[in-house]
């Protein structure tokens, strides 16, 4: 007898125990490891002296590895949220944060700013504005066309993602190949190097404004994957919600991409593996997509920073392990989804 | 609960499918409407249950007319019952069924104790608390009604619509669903469901709707209207109809 994916209280408990020890592991690998006690003595204050911290290793837990590691995890949770989101509200498993194009709008938006030498702040704040302005135009298009709602979104979005592709690769084309270029191109890979505190400060506020209303909506986002009619006579009004989770799960996209670049794959892999622990109710697939992204993306970029000499960006590692392991779950069981 | 349509026409685009339908439901009652596939039961049924808004006529349920009833409301009093189908995710029978109790959840929070323990009884009520832990996409087509049937009574709404609730069962499931809805009607429901084959109207229905040509042909007791006359203009076949010992009527065809 085949019974629907299970309840599985301890996956929410284990999920944030193992967040934490990788929080802490996390300040203790890198070029400069902090054990758990120095952590202690570098966030509290310096007259409390609490080990035998040296102000470079203050500095570097405040300025370079606190901001990174918060960072990663929200950057995981986000990303996590908004796929299993966005799977949710076009009854589509396959969809993922750049599925409607907010991504490739916000890479448009850095590759141009990055053409005209704007300051890195300046550049945070066009990719997230060109990320946001895609998903206006393609739901403007999705409402305009005649036809099937859901399906005219989702070919716009194709349509305006491809468009803004060939956007990004004709800046690349025109960028000075000695130093712009290799600036956008890396960018474009995804990485967590630059994080700043004051990045962190950027995102925080569209993340947190994005992320709460669809922790709120989560039991209606359950009803969404059935159809309209359904919804509608049980009494969601199906426009308004869906409209509502769209823009969250897109403000919380570009603000990701704004400061992380591209990094593929944590929105699909992740609420995968989760409705894969805790099954399709989103009242717990939600909070486990969040926290398993945070740990995922934490632990990838632990190993962005640690396998070799030179930074690996993580576009590229989330694409090595994430594929694979798509792969190997969509063919370990034959399950439904 | 009683519905009441009046003069209602509905058209996709110019393309007009309901022509000036007028009936009645009163409570307790089993109607069963009639036709054959594309005579507009479905869009019907989308009219009755606020989904579509019609070009021109009315439709009241209790002197109300439901679109100016808020969708949270409504959903309290006319429940709807999609032909069973194979939705995109997983979920267990329980989860199905607790997703009728949305109405009564605020928007921004989830079905609590009150809200889980009225989908078990639903679940009860239709004989399948066995299933509840089961995938919805693992059960029959059969185990699948039942379930969305289960679905519109958490809902607690004193009207169920039920879009052809027997299509693709197999024999037993078809009856066995048809007497759930018959038990419904019995108890505090009005069932209105739609079905093409004669014998199911004369086996379940306290009155019978016949569509054809999205206009109204014939309404009241199946006994009494539902001849083999109409049934050819119905479905364009001639048709006996035999009485049993038990003084049950059935549908028999011609065949030339």
């Amino acid at each position: 007898m085949k019974r629907a994916p299970g309840r599985r209280g301890w996956v929410m408990p284990a999920l944030a125990t193992l967040l934490v020890a990788a929080i802490l592991g996390s300040f203790a690998i890198g070029r400069f490891p902090i054990g758990p006690y120095e952590l202690l003595g570098a966030v509290a204050p310096r007259s409390w002296g609490i080990g035998e911290v040296t102000d470079q290793m203050r500095a570097i837990v405040l300025n370079v590895r606190v901001p990174r590691i918060l960072l990663a995890c929200l950057v995981g949770c986000c990303l996590s949220g908004a796929g299993a989101s966005y799977q949710g509200v076009f009854r589509n498993p396959m969809a993922s944060p750049d599925f409607l194009g907010a991504s490739s709008g916000a890479a448009t938006g850095a590759a141009l700013a990055l053409l005209l030498q704007f300051p890195a702040q300046v550049v945070m704040l066009v990719a997230f504005a060109s990320g946001l302005a895609t998903i206006g135009i393609v739901m403007a298009i999705g409402q305009a066309a005649p036809g099937h709602r859901l399906l005219r979104i989702i070919l716009a979005g194709i349509m305006v993602s491809s468009l803004f592709n060939a956007a990004t690769s004709f800046i690349k084309l025109v960028a000075d190949p000695t130093d712009i270029l290799p600036e956008i191109t890396y960018w474009l890979m995804g990485s967590l190097a630059k994080t700043r505190l004051d990045t962190v400060a950027f995102v925080l506020v569209p993340m947190v404004v994005g992320l709460v209303p669809l922790v709120l909506l989560r039991w209606r986002v359950n009803l969404l994957t059935l159809s309209d009619a359904e919804a509608r006579t049980m009494g969601v009004d199906v426009s308004r919600v869906r409209w509502v989770v769209i823009v969250c799960a897109t403000l919380v996209t570009a603000a990701c991409v704004s400061v992380s670049g591209l990094i593929g794959w944590v929105g699909l892999v992740v609420p995968h593996l989760a409705r894969r622990l805790v099954g399709n109710d989103y009242r717990r697939l939600l909070p486990v997509s969040m926290v398993g992204g945070a740990v995922f993306l934490l632990l990838v970029d632990d190993v962005s920073r640690n396998l070799l000499a030179t930074e690996i960006p993580l576009g590229i590692l989330t694409a090595v392990i994430g594929a694979p392991f798509f792969l190997w779950m969509i063919t370990r069981r034959n399950e439904a989804i | 609960m009683s519905i009441e349509v009046r003069n209602l026409s509905f058209a996709y685009e110019d393309h007009g499918v309901l022509h000036d339908v007028s009936f009645t439901v009163s409570d307790g009652e089993l109607l069963a409407v009639l036709g054959p596939n594309g005579v507009g039961k479905s869009t019907l049924f989308y009219c009755l249950s606020g989904l579509h808004r019609p070009r021109q006529g009315t439709v009241t349920l209790d002197g109300r007319v439901i679109w100016d009833i808020a969708p949270k409301r409504l959903a309290r009093q006319i429940a709807y019952v999609p032909q069973s189908h194979d939705p995109t995710f997983n979920y267990s029978v329980a989860d199905m069924v607790l997703m009728g109790t949305t109405a009564r959840v605020g928007g921004f929070s989830t079905p609590g104790p009150e809200e889980v323990a009225i989908a078990r009884d639903a679940l009860d009520r239709v004989g399948i608390s066995h299933l509840a832990r089961r995938g919805y996409q693992q059960i029959s087509g059969g185990e699948r009604q039942l379930t969305l049937i289960a679905r519109a009574l958490a809902q607690q709404a004193g009207v169920v619509v039920m879009d052809e609730p027997t299509a693709n069962l197999d024999f037993g499931n078809q009856l066995r669903i048809l007497s759930t809805a018959k038990e419904l009607a019995g108890r505090e429901h009005t069932v209105i469901l739609s079905t093409h084959n004669p014998d199911h109207v004369f086996w379940f229905a306290d009155r019978v709707l016949a569509l054809s040509g999205g206009r109204v042909v014939a309404d009241g007791p199946p006994r009494s209207v539902l001849t083999p006359d109409l049934i050819e203009t119905l479905y364009g076949v001639r048709v006996r109809l035999i009485e049993t010992e038990e003084g049950r009527v059935s549908c028999q065809p011609t065949l030339t």
